[in-house]
């Protein structure tokens, strides 16, 4: 087996250790004896839609986002196609930002976004920084660390990643964070954890191989790994206050 | 108001305050005393840090920037103290205003006399502006800007913006790295010098995953490099505006970095000066031509120059070797991915030597660990184990490690910094190296650790 991650404007979206997503996905795979192929892409960069299982996407500065953003909106009907198809794609801050309908800077022309999912941002006053954890629909937990200033609020058919049991989430109002979204066949998450997320959260890590890999090999059971290290950090993540 | 010898009585008594404060603190042994007595004499008299360092003869001079601050300004005073002159310097890293006032209140008399040619003050990118409101700096130094501490500052734009209002207020004086975009860019309105790289001996050979930020600024597009030293520095040039690395005048070339001291010529006005430079590292090469730079926008001497880069003797944590009995212990503050990386490469040229690595999350280390998965921790693959992690985040630190490819069974998890000092010390064989990476709180309790043992420590 072998999973194909696509990694879009890596060199751009890359000031927060999100990497780690990356790590953690092809690390998790090896362990098990499934290959792995990252490939970065970057602006002005054309993929085939049936081609990727996993893509991720970070967060950046303002002044990045905007670049992205353009490029993005040549790619939108490949990504749609791409999850439609049934990839999966994890993106972090800025990155689930563009996701939606727009980003809406203070002072500023909107950002377009590429309407994967039903949502937009708009920049607050507050920039929310802190620890973050959040509980799932099956009641495991997920943690990291937040620092964005814009609010995203979710559509009403749009399922949240988790509910904030410390922390500001999406908007610091309604009490979710991110998105956990399936599109045709496919699954769009969006967080604003870093930390990184997944590395903290091999459970997580774990749903997106599985799901990813279940796009051309079908239904695929994961062998358990000796998580010993991720189960520590997680739980003392777990009991820091925001 | 009345005054005193040219100063004001206020100012005087703000200094007796923080004097006595200072005194209380030091005989009760209740910590260095770098912040507090200023925090007293600043209560007193708001306009005591003006005061007292308008009396340098020669003038305020400061060093700002993401990393390398400290022994920068450490390199400053060794080369002006080689000048015979005297400087009144904030060497215990207490970088925000409260730390430069007690610095001041700490070298003034009693009567509030400064007697300094210079004020030569390390200050935290934040503080900038603050400093530089409440006296004119004529020189200041940008060492780098990397991304840093970004649950502090949010983005690092915002960095760069605090650091030049700080150098427009006064129109300092810029000393700025052309090699780093970040910075090279910065106060077009202030005169400015350029110190850079021209070559290294031998090419690096590290390859950087996912390197810092180089975009160029005006179109947002990767800058293309001819030279790459690390992270973002480097020979740059922008594909899209065609904007470029500025040649600078103050020049480091045929560098030869090495594990214990780098060598390299420096070109200094007309003077070319071998100079021998007893820290590990390349990014020590950076801070010795970033203090020269400075040196030469104040006028100095490239005899000093030569004498005060070749005999420093290092801060603590800043490369600071220790020996204990047959093992030597080399302490690298890390905190950030660039620094980090910097020191992870050092370390991994040392084939012997074993690596402690103590992170901790408190607000001086930067709450977040994200930056973690940012370093090369990468180049450690290939080195004999054990590793051993240590502090609050001593399970992240595990992590990483495991996820750079580190067998599980290498890594060796001990939060207590004292009990991880014990261990890493068993593991270590006689002659070798233990190279020491602490965050800054976790720093701050090694120093007590090794105090608590009757260990010789360099002045803080």
């Amino acid at each position: 087996m072998e999973l194909r991650i696509g990694h879009l404007y890596a060199h751009y979206l890359n000031i927060y250790g999100d990497r780690g997503n990356i790590l953690s996905l092809t690390n998790r795979c090896r362990w098990r004896g499934i290959e792995t192929e990252v490939k970065t892409l970057g602006l002005n960069e054309d993929f085939a839609d049936d081609y990727f299982d996993v893509f991720f996407i970070g967060g950046g500065q303002d002044k990045q986002q905007q670049v992205i953003a353009e490029d993005l909106q040549a790619r939108k009907e490949t990504i749609r196609q791409a999850v439609e198809k049934g990839a999966v794609i994890l993106a972090v801050c800025g990155g689930y930002q563009l996701l939606g309908h727009y980003y809406r800077p203070e002072g500023a022309p909107d950002l377009p976004g590429i309407s994967l999912i039903d949502a937009y941002t708009e920049a607050g006053k507050r920039r929310m920084i802190g620890n973050v954890v959040i509980k799932r629909n099956d009641g495991s937990t997920l943690v990291g660390f937040e620092n964005h200033s814009g609010r995203t609020f979710l559509g009403k058919e749009v399922e949240a990643l988790g509910s904030i049991v410390v922390g500001n989430g999406n908007n610091g109002e309604d009490g979710k964070e991110g998105c956990a979204q399936p599109v045709g066949k496919g699954k769009v998450f969006g967080t604003y954890l870093h930390g990184s997320l997944l590395p903290k959260n091999p459970r997580l890590a774990d749903e997106i191989i599985s799901f990813a890999l279940s796009r051309r090999y079908g239904q695929v059971d994961l062998p358990a790994l000796a998580d010993g290290l991720e189960q520590k950090a997680h739980e003392y993540a777990v009991s820091l206050k925001a | 108001m009345p005054k005193a010898n040219g100063v004001a009585l206020k100012d005087m008594l703000a200094v007796v305050a923080g004097k006595t404060a200072a005194f209380a603190i030091k005989t009760f042994g209740l910590g260095l005393a770098s912040n507090l007595p200023g925090r007293i004499a600043e209560k007193m008299s708001p306009k005591v840090l003006s005061s007292l360092a308008a009396q340098a003869e020669r003038g305020v001079i400061a060093v700002t920037g993401t990393n390398g601050k400290s022994t920068t300004s450490g390199l400053v005073a060794s080369i002006l103290q080689a000048e015979s002159l005297k400087v009144v310097h904030n060497r215990q890293g207490a970088n925000l205003v409260a730390g430069i006032t007690a610095s001041l209140v700490d070298a003034a008399s009693f009567c509030g006399r400064v007697d300094a040619d210079y004020c030569l003050f390390e200050i935290d990118e934040a503080a900038l502006p603050l400093v530089a409101k409440a006296t004119p700096i004529s020189i200041v130094l940008v060492t780098n800007l990397f991304r840093d501490q970004l649950d502090r500052f949010g983005e690092l734009d915002t960095t760069a913006k605090l650091i030049q209002s700080g150098i427009e207020i006064n129109k300092s004086t810029a000393v700025l790295n052309a090699d780093d975009p970040n910075v090279a860019q910065m106060v077009a309105t202030c005169p400015r010098l350029f110190y850079g790289i021209r070559q290294l001996a031998v090419e690096s050979t590290v390859k950087e995953e996912l390197s810092e930020l180089s975009y160029s600024p005006c179109c947002g597009v990767e800058y293309e490099y001819s030279r790459r030293f690390y992270g973002q520095l480097g020979h740059y040039s922008c594909p899209a505006c065609g904007k470029a690395r500025v040649e600078p005048q103050i020049i480091a070339d045929q560098v030869n970095v090495g594990a214990v001291k780098s060598e390299f010529l420096l070109e200094y006005g007309e003077h070319k000066l071998k100079i021998e430079l007893p820290l590990p590292g390349l990014f020590n090469v950076y801070n010795a031509l970033a203090a020269a730079a400075l040196c030469y926008a104040a006028g100095i001497s490239a005899q000093a120059v030569q004498e005060g880069l070749c005999r420093y003797s290092t801060l603590f944590g800043r490369s600071e070797r220790i020996n204990l009995d047959d093992k030597t212990l080399l302490i690298q503050l890390i905190k950030n991915p660039a620094g980090a990386s910097q020191a992870l490469q050092a370390a991994a040229a040392d084939k012997d030597g074993q690596l402690l690595i103590a992170i901790n999350d408190n607000y001086a280390d930067g709450r977040d660990v994200s930056w973690l998965w940012d370093a090369e921790f990468e180049q450690l693959k290939d080195k004999k184990g054990p590793f051993i992690v240590s502090g609050k985040r001593c399970y992240d630190m595990a992590l990483r490690l495991k996820y750079a490819g580190i067998e599980s069974g290498e890594i060796i998890v001990e939060p207590d910094l004292s009990g991880a000092l014990d261990k890493a010390l068993a593991e270590l064989p006689s002659g070798k190296t233990l190279w020491l990476l602490p965050t800054y709180t976790c720093l701050l309790e090694l120093q007590k650790i090794m105090k608590a043992r009757g260990c010789k420590l360099s002045a803080t």
